[in-house]
Formats: C-alpha cells, sequence, structure tokens
C-alpha cells in the first residue's frame, strides 16, 4: 500500500508541477505585452523526426518579436480526448486563432463548432478531419501525399525505361497516409506496363521490419527485383540493408526510393544507397503566419493550401540539401 | 505417425503426447505450404561470404529474439503470473544501448559495454515488477502493465524522442555474424534458452517455481521463499528480454521507440501456450516455448513469402493459431476420439449382429 501511496504522490507532484509550470509560463507571457496576438496550437507532441521538425518549425515561428503569443498544447500519447480538452480550454479562453494539428480524422465536429460560435478561425495543420467539412474550418495547411508519392513514382518511370520489377514497402494497413501514398504512386506506377508490382506488404513504419520483410521478398523472387518503394525513410533504409545481405549493390542490382526526407535518409542518399527521397515537407510556419496574418485582417484564403516539397534524385543533391537539413 | 518411424518407438509416442507436438506439426505443414509455393523454398546454399544462406536460416534468425522472451515468458507463467512489459523492456536495452554507442569509439570494448550496460538496466526493470510482484503484492497483470506503459515512454526520454542510430561492429555481430555458417544470433538464443532449462530443470528451482504457481499458500508451508524466488523470475525475464531488445536492435543497428518490442509481449504469451504451458501456472515447458517462438517466426515469414496482402495479415495469423489451440485443446481432442472409436466400434457391432 504505502509504495502505491508514495506512486500516487509522485505522480501528482509532477502534475502539479507540470500544471504550474504551465500556469506560469502563461501568466508571464501576459504581462509581457496586451498587444500580443494569442494562438492556441493543440498539438501531436513526440511522434517521430518529422513530427517533431514541424512543431518545432511551428514554434519558432509564431514568436513574440513576431507579435504572438503561442501556447503549444502536445496531445497525451497522441490521444485525441487530451486534444480535445485543450481545444475547448483554448474557446473558453478566447484565444485570437487556433491550430490543430489532429490525432485522428474524426470527432472534431462539435468542439469545431463551438469555436465557430466563440468566432475563433481554426487552421488545420498537417492532418485532415473526417467528414472534410471546410465550413468548419478556415484552411487546412499540408504537403500533398498523393504529390509527393507521384513525385516517386515518376521517377521510376524515368529511371527504367527498359522496365523493373517493383515491391511497395507500405505503413501501417488502411492509415490514410497510406492510402494516399498508394493512390498518387499507383496512378503513375500502375498505368506503366514495363512496371510490375511482385508485392506489397506493410512494414509499420519500422526499419526493422522491413529488413525481415524485403530479406524474405528477395528471396520468394530469386533476387529479381530492380526497385523497392518505402513510403517512409526509415523502411527504406531497413531495405537497404536487406539488399546488402543478399549480396546486392544498393543503388545498382536495387534501386530503392522513400518519401519524407530526414536527415538519415539523405545521408544515406549521398553514399548511394538509396536512389531517390521525395520530402514531405515540415516546414511550413511561415505559410502557417501568412495565413494567420491575412485571416486576422479579414481576407480570404482558399480552403486548402498545399505545401511544396522538394524531390532529391542524387547524391550531389542530397549533400547540398544535407548541411542545413532541420529533420 | 509411426509409418516413419526409425528412432526408438516410444521416444516417438511420447513425443507425440507432447503439447507442443502439434506446434512442430504447424511448423511442418507451413514448410509445406511454402513449398508447395516455392519447391526450392528449403533449400539452403552456401552464400558468398561463406555462410549458410536460406529462407530457413532467416526464420531462426528472426526467432532469436521471441525465443529468448518467450523463455523469461515461460518462467514467470509458471508461477501464475504474467509479464506484460518484455516489449517496453526491449525497447529500452535498445535505446539505452544505441545512445551509448552512438558516443563511443567503434571498438569490441564498447560494444561489449554497451550489452553490460543492458543487463543492468533490464535487470533493474525486471527487479521493479519482482518488487511490485512480491513485496507490495500487487497483481502481476497491473505491475508489469506498469512497466509496460512507462518502459516505452522512458526509451523516448532516453533518446529524446529519436530515433536512434549508431555504428560499432561487434554490437552488429550479435545479430548479422555467423558462427560456422549459422546466424550467430540464432546461436546465442538456444544458449541462453539451453542455460535457462538447465537452470531450472536440474536444479529444485523448477519444481519450486510449479509449487509457487500450483499453490502459493502450500508451497510457502512447505519452505519455499515465494518472495526471493519471484524476484529472480522477473528479474531472469527482464534480462532474457534486455538481450532480445539488444538482438532486435543489433540487427539493424537503430532504435525505433514506438515501434521495436511493439505487442512482443503477446507474441511471447503465444508461443508460452502453444508449447503447453498453462496460463494458469503450475507447469511449464521450456522446449515448448521455444518450439512456440520458431512457429511465431515462421508464421511471420510465411506471410511474407506467400505474399498475403497488409490487411488480411493478422486475420491470417488468427485462423492459424485458433486452429492450433483448437487442436491443443483436450476438450476437441476428446471429441475427436470419441467419434474416432465410435465410427471403428460400429462395423464391429455389425458383425454381432450378422453373425
Amino acid at each position: 500500500m504505502s509504495a502505491k501511496q508514495r506512486l500516487a504522490q509522485v505522480v501528482g507532484i509532477a502534475t502539479v508541477g507540470a500544471l504550474s509550470l504551465g500556469l506560469t509560463a502563461c501568466s508571464g507571457d501576459e504581462s509581457g505585452g496586451d498587444d500580443l496576438t494569442t494562438i492556441g496550437f493543440v498539438a501531436v507532441g513526440p511522434e517521430g523526426a518529422w513530427r517533431e521538425a514541424n512543431e518545432t518549425n511551428i514554434q519558432d515561428t509564431f514568436t513574440e518579436e513576431a507579435g504572438y503569443e503561442l501556447k503549444y498544447a502536445p496531445a497525451t500519447n497522441l490521444d485525441q480526448k487530451s486534444q480535445i480538452d485543450a481545444f475547448t480550454s483554448f474557446v473558453d479562453e478566447g484565444v485570437d486563432v487556433i491550430l490543430l494539428s489532429a490525432t485522428e480524422a474524426t470527432g472534431w465536429e462539435d468542439s469545431l463548432k463551438r469555436a465557430q460560435e466563440a468566432e475563433i478561425p481554426v487552421i488545420l495543420l498537417d492532418r485532415g478531419i473526417e467528414p472534410d467539412d471546410t465550413d468548419l474550418y478556415v484552411t487546412r495547411i499540408a504537403p500533398d501525399n498523393i504529390e509527393v508519392s507521384t513525385a516517386v513514382a515518376d521517377w521510376a518511370v524515368s529511371a527504367f525505361p527498359d522496365g523493373a520489377n517493383y515491391f511497395v514497402l507500405e505503413g501501417p494497413a488502411g492509415v490514410s497516409v497510406v492510402n494516399e501514398r498508394n493512390e498518387g504512386f499507383d496512378a503513375v506506377a500502375g498505368a506503366q506496363p514495363s512496371l510490375v508490382k511482385v508485392g506489397a506488404q506493410t512494414a509499420n513504419w519500422s526499419t526493422e521490419e522491413a529488413k525481415g520483410v524485403v530479406e524474405t521478398v528477395l528471396k520468394s523472387n530469386g533476387n529479381d527485383i530492380q526497385f523497392i518503394f518505402a513510403q517512409n525513410d526509415e523502411m527504406g533504409l531497413g531495405a537497404v540493408q536487406a539488399v546488402q545481405e543478399a549480396g546486392l549493390t544498393p543503388g545498382v542490382d536495387v534501386k530503392i526510393a522513400t518519401i519524407d526526407g530526414t536527415k538519415n535518409a539523405l545521408t544515406a542518399l549521398a553514399a548511394g544507397e538509396l536512389s531517390f527521397v521525395a520530402e514531405y515537407n515540415p516546414l511550413f510556419g511561415e505559410t502557417a503566419l501568412d495565413v494567420v496574418e491575412k485571416v486576422l485582417a479579414g481576407d480570404e484564403v482558399e480552403s486548402s493550401i498545399v505545401v511544396p516539397s522538394a524531390t532529391f534524385d542524387s547524391p550531389e543533391a542530397a549533400e547540398t540539401a544535407l548541411p542545413d537539413r532541420k529533420f | 505417425m509411426s509409418a516413419n518411424a526409425h528412432g526408438p518407438f516410444e521416444a516417438l509416442k511420447g513425443l507425440v503426447r507432447r503439447q507442443y507436438f502439434w506446434g512442430i506439426v504447424a511448423i511442418a505443414l507451413l514448410l509445406l505450404v511454402n513449398l508447395a509455393k516455392d519447391p526450392g523454398y528449403l533449400a539452403v546454399s552456401v552464400g558468398s561470404s561463406g555462410n549458410l544462406v536460406g529462407n530457413v536460416i532467416d526464420i531462426l534468425r528472426a526467432a532469436a529474439p521471441i525465443i529468448l522472451i518467450s523463455v523469461g515468458m515461460c518462467l514467470v507463467v509458471a508461477t501464475r503470473g504474467i509479464d506484460l512489459s518484455v516489449g517496453s523492456v526491449m525497447v529500452v536495452a535498445g535505446a539505452v544501448s544505441m545512445e551509448f554507442l552512438k558516443g563511443a569509439p567503434d571498438t569490441v570494448g564498447s560494444g561489449l559495454a554497451a550489452i553490460g550496460l543492458v543487463v543492468v538496466v533490464s535487470a533493474a526493470l525486471g527487479a521493479v515488477n519482482g518488487m511490485l510482484v512480491s513485496v507490495v503484492g500487487l497483481q502481476p497483470f497491473i505491475s508489469t502493465l506498469v512497466i509496460m506503459l512507462a518502459g516505452r515512454g522512458l526509451a523516448k526520454v532516453i533518446t529524446g524522442g529519436q530515433n536512434t542510430t549508431a555504428t560499432n561492429e561487434m554490437f552488429r555481430w550479435t545479430a548479422n555474424g555467423h558462427v560456422l555458417g549459422l546466424p550467430a544470433v540464432f546461436l546465442l538464443a538456444l544458449l541462453l534458452a539451453v542455460a535457462m532449462g538447465l537452470l531450472v530443470r536440474r536444479s529444485a528451482l523448477g519444481l519450486m517455481l510449479e509449487a509457487l504457481g500450483m499453490d502459493a499458500k502450500a508451497a510457502r508451508l512447505a519452505g519455499v521463499n515465494r518472495r526471493a524466488l519471484l524476484f529472480t523470475v522477473y528479474i531472469l525475464s527482464g534480462v532474457l528480454a534486455g538481450f532480445a531488445g539488444v538482438f532486435a536492435t543489433a540487427s539493424v543497428m537503430t532504435v525505433d521507440v514506438s515501434r521495436t518490442g511493439y505487442q512482443l509481449e503477446l507474441d511471447a504469451i503465444l508461443a508460452v501456450v502453444i508449447g503447453g504451458t498453462s496460463l494458469a501456472g503450475g507447469k511449464f515447458n521450456i522446449t515448448g516455448a521455444v518450439i512456440g517462438a520458431i512457429l511465431i517466426a515462421t508464421l511471420d515469414k510465411t506471410v511474407v513469402f506467400l505474399g498475403v496482402s497488409s490487411s488480411a495479415t493478422p486475420a491470417f495469423k488468427a485462423v492459424v493459431i485458433v486452429a492450433l489451440c483448437l487442436l491443443q485443446s483436450e476438450r476437441v481432442r476428446r471429441a475427436f476420439r470419441k467419434r474416432r472409436s465410435a465410427v471403428a466400434v460400429r462395423p464391429a457391432e455389425r458383425e454381432k449382429v450378422a453373425a
């Protein structure tokens, strides 16, 4: 019993500490200046390198120097309920704008309606909502998965003029990102009869699982695979190791393309292990700042804003981009 | 079965009566299915580097981490406990070793130091489980659930939420190296499993664990030190999971804080049950757990080899496992036996009538 109580105490103290930190941060900022525009950022929180780059970028953009006070509320353990709570308290507080990266696409109607009644504009960052009712929010700013995966397919078509057998490493089945990345890729690659899809399998975004999957797929196809499309960088890097272990040379015998564009992937591209990296650009703080200014000035904005993403198709391109890679 | 019995008939009969016999049958069936798809499936050749290469070798390599956590789980289950934290201990082990190796020189020494560090950390996590269960007296399910949730958080704190990579040849060798052409990782796992088996079966430890699982009160009256035993078992399970974490991360030299060891506790429980260890405690079978682990690895590899679509994978695995559990269930077996004997009896009766 005593240990349980002690645990409860520790948890209690930690919670109080975190709350008071948050409170002092808020009160400190408020006393700092009354002319600051307050922004509530309902965020996803720790999820991976991409998300971290994205949210740090937003926080670095809406600074006090730029005339903003950003209240950052990451979800606890990717839990939607904690996001809804944060959202509601931002509405009650009466912030000027709410930025939302939803962990789950569904279940936002009521919260968004409350914001609408309180006349607080809501801007969606990266993640969309379901059903996609554009009346409930001002705009969604995000890179386009379909566009990014189409870029990979376009590259594959040009890189294999004589055709190729290819394999797709997918994320977890059913996730919208996976569906969109398949949709964009298949639209182009599926229409190319010389590109033969030998299969697709999930590796759950994981390097380790991707290595295991590719190892077996290479054997079941007698190493007759020339191209692997990995839907994220981590899986692509796992594929590189499996290809090497099968005694083949990645980039020569098997070309591997990935999506995301993290530092690790660009390093591998610079070393010639990956052949193509399509960026899924997380750095759209500037765009978000633009939109917020327009919205506050009462201007109209498009209901969907696509963030432009770069592609890297050579070791040289990767080397140029590497020094100031933020994620 | 007796048709192809070359060895002593009795030994074979004993094997058939073992519960893990059906696990072996299932492995053989899965391999047959793969063989039907590609007649060269079982072929093992000598690769360019002089090591054995083949699908079977891949299965053995993939089975190694599961073998380790299953053996640990097996011992815990014997005491009527359960250890849900093995997957999280794996990710903590991976995080600790990758963070350490990131800043360390690429030498054998630092590789060994990383493994030593993993042993210490995973033993500590196991000790927390042991303390919560034996001293505080919490339900094993809840105590290990706490570590399961906290462990992944801890790994995120250690790596700063990043997937960390490092280079160390010695560390990498544990998962990718070869001894006598066989994957070192499988031999190491087997070695640890055999060592555990000898430890518990050649001493009274195994009997005491079973006594504890059958009736804790009676065991105490018989002089079994419950607290020390539970501590030992949870620490062993933790350390074995730590090694599994080393193998899982060393394979790609990357720790993926959200994926490494994710839901592997379920695989371990499954392997233990397939191996004939009762979740109600009181009896355990380490050989069975090892076979269960190999079966799970075979199943995973089969799904990929057959090209079962990602969305159908969980259903495919579930069907195989349900079928296996049905075969093992005493009630189903009895029903089958009854029907068979009924069929056998009827012609005899008819003869009687005819006579």
